[in-house]
């Protein structure tokens, strides 16, 4: 489903260069809920970044469904992208000018797939409890209302991988335990592979698979799987 | 809707502050354009009627270095018989050595230049022309009446109706003619294009002065219909052609090409300013466009995340600027016309000046629209471009 191979990212040139990531090589299969841990600086959202084809590595290949991704050219990306990667960013970031409906169905209306597209954006907007917020403007809704927005949104397309870049982050104990919730439930209904970046790693209990990233490495031994 | 559409859409007029300030630099960048064209080229208009009513007519006849021999009875007769023709008047310019005023029987005021005598066969004279018009008193008529031009009348110390000049004249042969008139009116017009520095007398009397009995230096022709004096010019000219006589039939355009020339390069020159105003106009929209792009640079990186490609980024402030240029089109045109039509309505004058000769000009207006849209539309081209070199990484950092 997901292979990185030899993966690095290098910011700047020379003796200002930055080494972001070293030596990434992991696979992901289909349907698995992966956490991606590590301290802050470590290097866990870069490596999301790369995986979710929002920015390119400096060596190295990312395949996804067998293709090898760093020979695209930015519009095929971009369709690579809408198509088979869902995102779910720390801040929801939801168009504040589109409401609660019409930021779901963004990602469908940039494929140009809209038959049923409304009917299935109500339906998830129902699973995430948000049936009766549809023609509210996404800032006149509360941050836990609009990271379920975001996560509906990065649903619509029935992606292939779910990016999640720290989705409770900026949510009170309530609300983070719910997305949570949320999302695990997702992963068994849907079976979509879900990739978290995280750094409150107990907060999501059991999962498929840990990686774990320090100073742009993944640590020695700390590939686990840690489902019961 | 284009979701593009809806989104460049949404992001304008969700930002009011932007929208108005954007939309009201297209939209009076319009109105400068209209406002100029309306006081220009309705001073132009202004000045061509005037010059018609008062001087040169529809069509103005005169004769190459010469004065017109003919009979200006068979000329005036023949000019009427044309369908088109309203009426035809001839008339004689002369300028006199000096002018004296006498308030009973004193001498009040001196004018030793030269100043400019038109004689006119007053009952014809009013129906070819509006000069009549100007007077306040009465037109001149039997042989001794003269009207003053109102700046005449004031270096003359102000002599009023019943009051007598007297003018001095060489005649054609190089005497000295001595001539006392009685004024019986005072011609005075908006912008000094009637006869305001020249006075009017008998054609007659003038003829008997100068010694040319029966001679004219120009018929006047008034018609009912103007779009047709080349027509009656072409019509004349065949009938008394250049090789016999040595007749000129002008249109008022070519009579008076040397007063309109100058003024129309002036409304070149000022539609240009105007046209560079909107050009200003375009760079406070790039202005607002590229504000608008940095306060969307969040929204671009989501955009860009979630599969919207550069192009799309690009059509999305495309159609911003098609929206900014739409609205302030519209408002600038609703102003543009509501100022012509105020103009029009109040016959605009500018400290005395002579009224405005306003006309709709539909096509002006549109091609005014059109351009300003599309100079909005090029405005945003610009931020739009800027706005796909954004990376989705780099655009989401931003707060």
């Amino acid at each position: 489903m997901l292979e990185v191979h030899n993966v690095e990212k290098v910011y700047g040139e020379a003796e200002t260069a930055v080494r972001a990531l070293q030596n990434i090589n992991f696979a992901v299969k289909r349907g698995e809920f992966i956490l991606i841990v590590g301290s802050s600086g470590s290097g866990k959202s870069t490596l999301l970044n790369m995986i979710g084809l929002l920015d390119r590595p400096t060596r190295g290949q990312i395949l996804v469904d067998g293709a090898d991704t760093s020979t695209l050219d930015d519009n095929h990306l971009s369709s690579f992208r809408n198509s088979k990667l869902g995102f779910i960013f720390q801040f929801s970031n939801l168009l504040s000018d589109l409401t609660v409906l019409e930021n779901v169905l963004l990602p469908r209306r940039i494929q140009g797939t809209l038959d049923g597209a409304t009917e299935e954006a109500r339906m998830l907007l129902k699973t995430v409890g948000l049936e009766s917020q549809l023609k509210k403007f996404a800032n006149k809704i509360s941050g836990g209302q609009a990271q379920r927005v975001a996560i509906t949104r990065a649903l619509i397309n029935k992606p292939a991988i779910v990016l999640a870049d720290e989705p409770t982050g900026n949510l009170d104990s309530i609300s983070a335990e719910t997305t949570v919730h949320l999302l695990k439930s997702l992963n068994r209904k849907l079976n979509q592979t879900f990739i978290i970046v995280t750094h409150d790693r107990p907060q999501f209990g059991d999962v498929d698979k840990i990686i774990t990233i320090k100073d742009g490495r993944i640590v020695e031994g700390e590939l686990e799987a840690s489902m019961a | 809707m284009d979701y593009r559409a809806q989104i460049g859409i949404r992001f304008i007029t969700r930002r009011k502050g932007s929208l108005i300030a954007a939309s009201l630099a297209v939209a009076i960048a319009i109105l400068v354009v209209q406002v100029n064209s309306v006081i220009f080229q309705g001073l132009y208009n202004a000045i061509v009627r005037d010059l018609t009513n008062y001087r040169f007519g529809h069509v103005f006849i005169s004769k190459r270095g010469d004065f017109i021999t003919r009979s200006d009875f068979m000329l005036v007769n023949w000019l009427d018989r044309i369908p088109y023709v309203q009426a035809a008047a001839p008339r004689l310019d002369y300028s006199a050595l000096s002018i004296n005023s006498t308030v009973n029987g004193q001498l009040i005021q001196d004018v030793n230049v030269p100043v400019p005598v038109l004689g006119v066969k007053p009952e014809w004279d009013v129906k070819a022309s509006t000069l009549y018009q100007t007077v306040k008193g009465q037109y001149v008529s039997y042989r001794d009446s003269i009207v003053l031009g109102a700046l005449v009348d004031r270096d003359l110390g102000y002599p009023q109706i019943g009051d007598t000049v007297k003018i001095k004249f060489k005649d054609q042969f190089g005497n000295d003619v001595l001539k006392r008139f009685v004024i019986v009116g005072i011609s005075q017009t908006a912008g000094n294009q009637g006869n305001d520095n020249g006075v009017i007398i008998n054609i007659d009397t003038l003829r008997e002065i100068m010694d040319r009995p029966g001679q004219s230096s120009e018929i006047i022709v008034r018609l009912n219909d103007p779009s047709k004096a080349d027509y009656v010019s072409e019509l004349f000219l065949s009938a008394f052609p250049s090789s016999a006589d040595k007749f000129k039939a002008q249109t008022i355009e070519q009579a008076a090409e040397v007063q309109l020339a100058g003024f129309r390069s002036g409304i070149a020159l000022i539609n240009l300013v105007g046209y560079f105003g909107m050009m200003s106009s375009a760079f406070a929209v790039v202005t607002i466009q590229m504000m608008q792009v940095s306060s969307k640079t969040r929204d671009i990186g989501v955009m860009r995340a979630i599969g919207a490609k550069r192009k799309d980024v690009l059509l999305v402030f495309i159609f911003q600027g098609m929206v900014i240029g739409a609205i302030g089109a519209g408002l600038g045109t609703a102003m543009g016309i509501g100022y012509t039509v105020y103009a029009k309505e109040t016959h605009m004058t500018f400290q005395g000046s002579l009224a405005l000769e306003v006309q709709y000009n539909w096509m002006g207006i549109a091609q005014t629209d059109i351009m300003a849209f599309v100079l909005a539309i090029i405005a945003s081209i610009y931020p739009a471009f800027k706005a796909t070199k954004l990376e989705p990484v780099e655009a989401m950092r931003f707060a």
